[in-house]
Formats: structure tokens, C-alpha cells, sequence
């Protein structure tokens, strides 16, 4: 039985990339309005009474203490009920837990979940790789966002036989899809032979195993299940959710063939919507990196722990495939703007589960699609969110 | 008699008087430091259009410098005596530049080998002749029962001027010397070798010169003048004055050479076979360690050497009776041959004289910070904390409060063992400044259960593999604001009886196997 107490009604995005032309307010903005004009039957924007903000870096565009509320200024909604979320790569899918909370618990009755991030307006130096060293400030340097990953990566090879063809494999399938979605930062289609031809980033991944830095924001729309109907008759249901921690320092983890966080977040959803890995018909993971697609897979219970490589080589994960992964190019090619990823992930489960998602489609089978990110300090953080189409 | 200002006018004694006798010391045991650098000075004489000569020297790559050098000389020392760091009641540093012009780099390098807090000893510096007076107030500190262990390091990584002639010959290393006191004769029961005379002398000349400000060391007067009116006649009068009879002839002398050509023609004047070529021609000018170092052929067999340098118009010399080989002088002479040959571009740039025009990229958390300071000290003297409960070691430990493994309070401060084995790494290839790739960065299972990660050499990046060997050495990671930062960095063992810090595990703890965080479950309250 799913918890199902709170419905999404509206969900939209801007075209992902550098937007360079674009403020933080614009984006914020551009997405709110394409939410918006989504429900089906209208909504004044005077309904909405809360706004949570989602944005994780004001370090990258050096306004590290505006907090969120210039939103609410930006998206004509001054006055309203405003808090700014930072949960690391979750803080997206974090914010729209909080937000479902929010309505849940009948203190707001329509919630706006928008997260806005600008990536690019500092260099790449400047910006990611000086500021990723977080932590400890002598025994972490050296320590850029690849760091982070890549030795799961050196050790899923070592344990499992993973091979660099398996990780590539993934980066193909994630722009592929890309291919398929208008608002993916890169629509080109990548071979196997490219990416592992591609410069070596911080080995064993390379260029093509990694996300893009990208600007971005999305939105979303929610409200209680008696009041969706005023606005759509096709709502979406959150089903469940689940939040965990792990260790947030790489020496300190128990393993390095698995996120312990995805698994205990997935658990607390699953349980929660009371259903499991095999009822999911579709899941936007968290593929910041190729490993991490292969590490989500299995942490989430979709393949067995090590088979993720093969399942991914073998195409399991594919629009087509038992259980399609990333139909909207995922991290790798749709980008990772990080305060809007998550929310843009669940933008595309409640298009999938509406059967709006156009080309890139899956089959909607049991109705219930999975949303994930884990990131933070060493993966110390994972938020799962399961959304349903069918109020059960 | 005096005039009326109190200045004497009798005449000035003798300068070559037989120099007084003093109580000896006993030499217990040595370690070497050497470089990763190599350069031949046939390159530096291509890029000058000057012959150059068939030697090489040795120099600090870019994460070298006169600290870590010192550093694992004296930790190299401390294993060959298999003697615990808080055993040493004194640490005496020589070397021509030390890390900070003004700053802690004797608090830096007690804290780094884990001596006790109150250590005593003094940093000598200011030229050359740095290791001697270094050596020479340890001395004296012993000999007055003020000292029972007194630990002597000379170390020197000098930058030549780019186009000097300095620049063939200067090298850098570091020596050092474990000092007991203790008079009796070196022989089967005593000590394995002893100091047993020393001289010394100066004139007030400017020769080799550095101002606030200058990176290189420059040479004031004409070579010519400096070998005939100071450097032989002083280096050969205080040879000369060592008059307490020595009970084997001195067999030789180990000289610093400057340009190297002037050692030699001293032990001539001196009238012995000169023993520290075999040292220079392999590292060059190692400036303040030059003497002490160049003397270790001779102490690892029976004899009496002696030992004189100079330096900023000083020279000191002593005699060293040696009863039988001191412990880490045959593998400190086996450092001395290895290092990676360079070519001058690459020197120039592992030296801070090709530097990118582009600024560096500061990183978040500035030197001058309190978060800076707390991360800076865990990490020089490699601590933990190991867990009262359950024995977990946590690394470092201003970030673990609470045990990661059980969750427990109680805790006590341990240094980590420095020698472990890879569990996980990555090469890293993307990084700003002052970072250079290949980066390694690993996970390490310490021998004593702890777990780190730390930063690799970009010599290992090529084939490192899970479960290679690897030891603990302190490196400088970067310059940052004008401020050198120091950490310590995973090498991979050469073997796995290698001479890097083990058996100094200051203090190890009792490990309880790797991994000891407890995994996140289900259960977890967390």
C-alpha cells in the first residue's frame, strides 16, 4: 500500500547547457513558468503558499549567502513562504521530499519545488575543482568530484571483472536517450570506441564517464490528492520515500562495490510505497559517473550486486530493456545541474508515467517509477522517491 | 690589560694553537635523506654552452624540500638505533634555508618524527656551516648532562642561481646523526663510534650571499680568491688544530666542496685520502649536510675520520673514532645511488624557477585558517584515535568525535603506523594548480588496522595496483600563499623489507583490521 498523500500536478524544466545568457533568477524563473503552464486545467500562481528552494553551490556563482529567496521575488511570488534546501546532489530530490512532507502534513496546501543551479559561471578550475576538496583541509586535497567515485570504480573492476567496454556502455545508452529529450545538454549520440578513446579524467574513468558541468532548473508542482483534481485529472502520486547517510570520508567506507546509502534510502521507499525493485517501470538514477549507474543498479536492487556491468553492456537497462534507466540521458548527457537534478529526474518519471515522454517512452506496465541521487561527501547521502500514477 | 673602552690590547693568542680538548659523545647511528631528483651536469652545461663535467646532482622534486629531507634522514636514523622518537630529548637542525625564513620549521620537524613535546636543541642556519654548529651545540648539550639522546640533522636543498656555475654542482640531502653521552671507549662494549676532538675558526668574509628576497645563493668573490685566502687556509688550520691523538691515525677526511674541486685539495693539504667524494659525485654540494654526509663511507668500517666544512666564514672540524660499522651508514650509502634522472626543464620547474605565468587556484580553506591549523597539526604528527571500546582507529581525529566503528566516546591519541597496503586508488589528471597530475590518490590499510587517504607520487601512477605495498613520507604538497604545506604522501615500497619509516611507528596501535567503520544498515540509528 502505497503512502500516496501528496499528488504532483505540475512539472517543467528549461533547456539544460551553459547558459551563460541566463541569470540565476531567469532559470528559476523559465522553469516556474514552463511548471506552471503544464497543469492541465490552469493554476493561478497566487495558490501556491510555500516555495522550497533547491540549490546546493552558491559557491560556484559567488553568492554563497543568498540562501533562496530570491525566487520568490523572480517568479512574482513575493511574500510567500520560502526555504532553501542544500542536501549535497540530492538537495533536488531532498527538496521534494520536504516539500510532499510540507502538504502531507497540512500546514501548506500547494507546494512549488523548484531547483536552480548555476555551474558555469565560474571556470572549471575556478569553480568545481578548487571548491570539490571539501572536508578535511590537508588530507583532502587533491580530491576533485571524480575522486569521489572513481575508486569504486578501480575496485568493482578488481571484485567483479567490470571492464571499461561495461562502464562506456553506460555513457552510450545516457546519450542515446539524450538524443530523445529536447532538454538534454548534449543531444549526440557517443560509441563505445569514443569513450574509451576519450582523455583520461581520473583513471579508471575518462572524460566521456563523466557528467558535464551544467546550468539548469526545474520545477514542480504539489498538492494534496483532493485538491490535485482541480487542477489535472491525471495526477501523480508519491508513493514513498527514503532518505540515508553513510560515512562521509572514502577511508572510512565499509565497501567499495557499493553506496550503502542508495540501499538503505531504497529500502525505506520501497517499504514505504509497499512495493520492490521489480514493480519499478522505469528509474532516473543518479549517473554522475558511469560507475555510478552500475553502483545505483545494483545498490537499488535492480540487477545483483557485480552484474551491473553486464546488465549495462547487455542493454537491461535500455528504453527497451527489462528495466530502463536514465530515459532522459541521466547525468551523463541531460547534465547535473545539482540543485535541479533531482527535481528534473522526477520531472521525467511524472512524464513517463503520464506517457508525455515522447520518444524516449517506456512501457508503463505497474505504474510506478523510481527516482534516485546519491553525492555529498563521499556519497554520504542518498534520497529515493517513488512516484505512481495509479492512487492504489 | 685593557684600553679605556675595555677592548683588550694584549696580543690576539695564537690562531693555530692546538684546539682544547673536549668530553667525546658517542655516535650511535645515522640516516641519510636523499632527493628523487637527478641531473647531469653535462645538461646544465648544454643549456649555457659550458662543459659541465660528467657528475650529476641530486635535487628536490617538486614536493621535496630541506623539511622532508631532514625528515627521513632522521627517521632513517631512529630505526638504525631502534630507538623510539620519545626517546629524544633534543633535536639540533642544520640547514642553510630553513622552510620558513622566520617561522616554526624546528616545531615542524619535532612534531613530523613524533618527539616529545618539550624537546629541546636548536635550529642552526644561515650558511653552510649550519650542520656543524648543529652538530657542535648538541655536543656541548650532552657533554653538559643537559641531554641524555640528542638527535643531529643536517640538510640542505639549495637553488642554485639559473646559469651560475652553482648551478653543476649545487645538490641537496640530508644527514642524520643519533648523539648519546656516554665517554667510554668505542670498542666492543661501548658505543660504535665516538666524537673525540673539535676545532674551529672563522673569518668575517663575504662569500656566499643571499639577501631578504633573493631565491638564488650567490658567490660574492672571484673563485680564485675564496680558494687561496679562505677556504684552504681556515678549512686547513682547524684540520690542522685537532691535536688530541686520535687512537688510530685519521684515515681520512671528509671535506664539503663547494665547487668541487676545493675538497680535495684540502685532505691534501691535511695530508689524507679524501672519503666524501664518493658522496658529492653522487648528490653534488649537499651545502650544510656536505660534511657530515660525506663521511659516511668512513663510518661504516673501524678507523678515524675526520670531518671539516665551511660556511659563512666558519669552518669547525672534528675527529670521529669508529669501533666498528654505525648502525645505517651501509644503507645510507645505498640511497645514494637511484633517483630519477630530469632534464633541465623538468629541474627548472621542480626547483620554482619555470613557473606558470597563470595564477594558482587558492584553494577553499587558506593556511591562515583555524581550520587550517587543526587539520595541519593532526596531519604532520599522523594521528588517530583509537577507540577505548572497540580499538577502532579513526583517522584524523578532529573529525571523528565518535567512533565510526562502535559508536563509543572514549578515545585515545595514537601516531598511525607508515607502512600499508593499497585497498583502493585513482590516478587523478584533472586538476588545477598548484596540483600536477598523474595524481594517485589512495585508500590505505595501515599495518595497524587504520585506514587513510592520501595523495600518491606521480612515479607510482603508472602501474599501481590494489594491494601494492606502499610507506608513509612526509612531502610538501604545495606552497600556498607563500607557506609551504606539509602532509604525507603513500609511496609504493620498493620492497617489502624498504627502509621508509617503518619501525619508527611511533607508538602503532593495536589494530583491529581494516575497514572497522561500521557499515550502514537497516538497524542503523543513523
Amino acid at each position: 500500500m502505497s503512502w500516496n498523500k501528496v499528488a504532483v500536478v505540475g512539472a517543467g524544466l528549461i533547456k539544460f547547457g551553459e547558459l551563460f545568457g541566463q541569470s540565476y533568477e531567469q532559470m528559476a524563473a523559465g522553469a516556474f513558468d514552463a511548471a506552471l503552464g503544464s497543469v492541465d486545467k490552469g493554476m493561478d500562481k497566487d495558490a501556491i503558499d510555500a516555495v522550497i528552494v533547491a540549490t546546493q553551490r552558491g559557491t560556484l556563482w559567488g553568492q554563497e549567502g543568498i540562501g533562496g529567496n530570491t525566487v520568490p521575488t523572480a517568479i512574482g511570488l513575493a511574500g510567500v513562504a520560502c526555504t532553501r534546501v542544500e542536501n549535497a546532489c540530492p538537495s533536488g530530490s531532498d527538496a521534494f521530499r520536504i516539500g510532499a512532507m510540507a502538504v502531507a502534513s497540512g500546514v501548506h496546501d500547494v507546494v512549488l519545488v523548484i531547483g536552480v543551479e548555476k555551474m558555469r559561471d565560474k571556470s572549471t578550475a575556478e569553480g568545481l575543482l578548487a571548491r570539490a576538496a571539501s572536508g578535511h583541509p590537508v588530507y583532502n586535497r587533491g580530491e576533485t568530484a571524480p575522486v569521489l567515485f572513481a575508486p569504486f570504480a578501480t575496485r568493482h573492476m578488481h571484485e567483479f571483472g567490470t571492464t571499461p567496454e561495461m562502464l562506456a556502455s553506460v555513457a552510450v545508452k545516457n546519450h542515446h536517450n539524450g538524443c530523445l529529450d529536447p532538454y538534454a545538454h548534449f543531444q549526440n549520440e557517443v560509441t563505445i570506441e569514443q569513450v574509451l578513446a576519450s582523455a583520461p579524467v581520473c583513471r579508471p574513468l575518462r572524460l566521456l564517464d563523466c557528467c558535464p558541468q551544467t546550468d539548469g532548473a526545474a520545477a514542480m508542482i504539489l498538492t494534496t490528492p483532493e485538491r490535485a483534481r482541480e487542477f489535472t485529472d491525471k495526477p501523480v502520486f508519491v508513493a514513498g520515500f527514503g532518505v540515508a547517510s553513510d560515512h562521509p570520508y572514502l577511508h572510512e567506507k565499509s565497501t567499495f562495490v557499493g553506496l550503502p546509502a542508495t540501499t538503505l534510502a531504497s529500502r525505506r521507499a520501497f517499504a514505504m510505497a509497499g512495493v520492490g525493485p521489480g514493480d519499478m517501470d522505469m528509474a532516473e538514477v543518479h549517473d554522475c559517473f558511469t560507475i555510478t549507474e552500475i553502483l545505483d543498479i545494483e545498490d537499488l536492487g535492480f540487477v545483483e550486486k557485480g552484474k551491473g556491468g553486464p546488465a549495462s553492456l547487455e542493454g537491461e537497462t535500455a528504453l527497451d530493456g527489462r528495466i530502463p534507466v536514465n530515459p532522459s540521458g541521466g547525468l551523463l548527457a541531460k547534465g547535473h545541474p545539482i540543485g535541479a537534478t533531482g527535481v528534473a529526474q522526477l520531472t521525467e518519471c511524472y512524464w513517463q508515467l503520464r506517457e508525455e515522454a515522447e520518444g524516449r517512452q517506456v512501457a508503463i506496465r505497474r505504474g510506478f517509477a523510481l527516482q534516485h541521487n546519491v553525492g555529498g561527501r563521499g556519497s554520504g547521502v542518498s534520497v529515493v522517491n517513488i512516484l505512481t500514477r495509479d492512487p492504489a | 690589560m685593557e684600553d679605556s673602552t675595555g677592548v683588550s690590547t694584549e696580543p690576539r693568542p695564537d690562531p693555530t694553537r692546538d684546539a682544547p680538548a673536549v668530553a667525546p659523545v658517542a655516535l650511535l647511528a645515522l640516516g641519510v635523506g636523499v632527493p628523487s631528483l637527478r641531473l647531469a651536469a653535462r645538461d646544465v652545461g648544454a643549456v649555457w654552452g659550458a662543459g659541465g663535467g660528467k657528475h650529476a646532482v641530486a635535487l628536490c622534486d617538486a614536493d621535496e624540500d630541506t623539511l622532508t629531507l631532514a625528515w627521513a634522514a632522521a627517521v632513517d636514523a631512529l630505526r638504525a638505533a631502534a630507538l623510539r622518537p620519545e626517546a629524544v630529548d633534543g633535536l639540533w637542525w642544520g640547514t642553510s634555508r630553513p622552510p620558513f625564513a622566520e617561522g616554526p620549521s624546528h616545531a615542524f620537524l619535532a612534531t613530523a618524527l613524533g618527539l616529545p613535546d618539550d624537546v629541546g636543541g636548536a635550529l642552526a642556519a644561515g650558511s653552510p656551516h649550519a650542520g656543524l654548529e648543529a652538530l657542535f651545540a648538541a655536543w656541548d648539550a650532552l657533554a653538559a648532562g643537559h641531554c641524555a639522546t640528542a638527535l643531529v640533522v643536517a640538510s640542505d636543498a639549495l637553488v642554485p642561481g639559473l646559469g651560475t656555475a652553482g648551478e653543476a654542482t649545487t645538490g641537496a640531502g640530508a644527514v642524520a646523526w643519533l648523539l648519546g653521552a656516554g665517554s667510554a671507549p668505542a670498542n666492543g662494549s661501548g658505543p660504535p663510534a665516538r666524537l673525540v676532538a673539535r676545532s674551529r675558526g672563522h673569518m668575517a668574509v663575504v662569500d656566499r650571499y643571499r639577501g631578504d628576497g633573493q631565491v638564488a645563493t650567490g658567490d660574492v668573490y672571484d673563485g680564485r680568491l675564496f680558494r687561496e685566502e679562505v677556504f684552504l687556509p681556515l678549512v686547513s688550520r682547524v684540520g690542522a688544530q685537532l691535536a688530541t691523538a686520535p687512537a688510530t691515525p685519521v684515515g681520512g677526511w671528509s671535506v664539503g666542496d663547494v665547487d668541487g674541486k676545493l675538497a680535495g685539495a684540502a685532505a691534501r693539504a691535511l695530508g689524507a685520502a679524501l672519503v666524501s667524494s664518493a658522496v658529492t659525485d653522487q648528490l653534488g654540494d649537499t651545502g650544510a649536510a656536505a660534511s657530515l654526509l660525506g663521511a659516511l663511507p668512513a663510518l661504516g668500517e673501524a678507523g678515524t675520520v675526520g670531518i671539516a666544512g665551511y660556511g659563512g666564514g666558519r669552518a669547525s672540524a672534528l675527529l670521529v673514532e669508529v669501533a666498528r660499522p654505525v648502525p645505517g651508514a651501509a644503507g645510507g650509502l645505498a640511497k645514494l645511488s637511484g633517483g630519477r634522472t630530469v632534464g633541465y626543464t623538468e629541474a627548472a620547474k621542480a626547483r620554482g624557477q619555470l613557473v606558470a605565468m597563470a595564477d594558482p587556484i587558492p584553494m577553499g580553506v587558506p593556511p591562515a585558517s583555524a581550520a587550517f591549523v587543526r587539520g595541519a597539526v593532526e596531519m604532520l604528527s599522523l594521528e588517530g584515535a583509537r577507540c577505548t571500546t572497540c580499538g577502532t582507529i579513526a583517522t584524523p581525529p578532529s573529525i571523528h568525535p565518535h567512533c565510526p566503528g562502535c559508536g563509543g566516546v572514549g578515545r585515545d591519541i595514537v601516531h598511525l603506523a607508515r607502512r600499508g597496503r593499497v585497498e583502493t586508488f585513482v590516478v587523478n589528471q584533472t586538476m588545477p594548480p598548484p596540483f600536477q597530475a598523474p595524481l594517485p590518490l589512495m585508500v590505505i590499510d595501515l599495518e595497524d588496522g587504520a585506514r587513510v587517504m592520501l595523495q600518491g607520487s606521480p612515479a607510482d601512477a603508472e602501474d599501481l595496483r590494489i594491494g601494492d605495498a606502499v610507506t608513509l613520507h612526509l612531502r610538501r604538497y604545495a606552497v600556498e600563499r607563500h607557506i609551504p604545506v606539509y602532509g604525507y604522501k603513500a609511496l609504493r615500497a620498493v620492497d617489502a623489507g624498504g627502509d621508509a619509516g617503518a619501525g619508527t611507528g611511533v607508538g602503532a596501535g593495536t589494530g583491529v583490521g581494516a575497514g572497522t567503520s561500521a557499515a550502514v544498515t537497516e538497524g542503523s540509528t543513523r
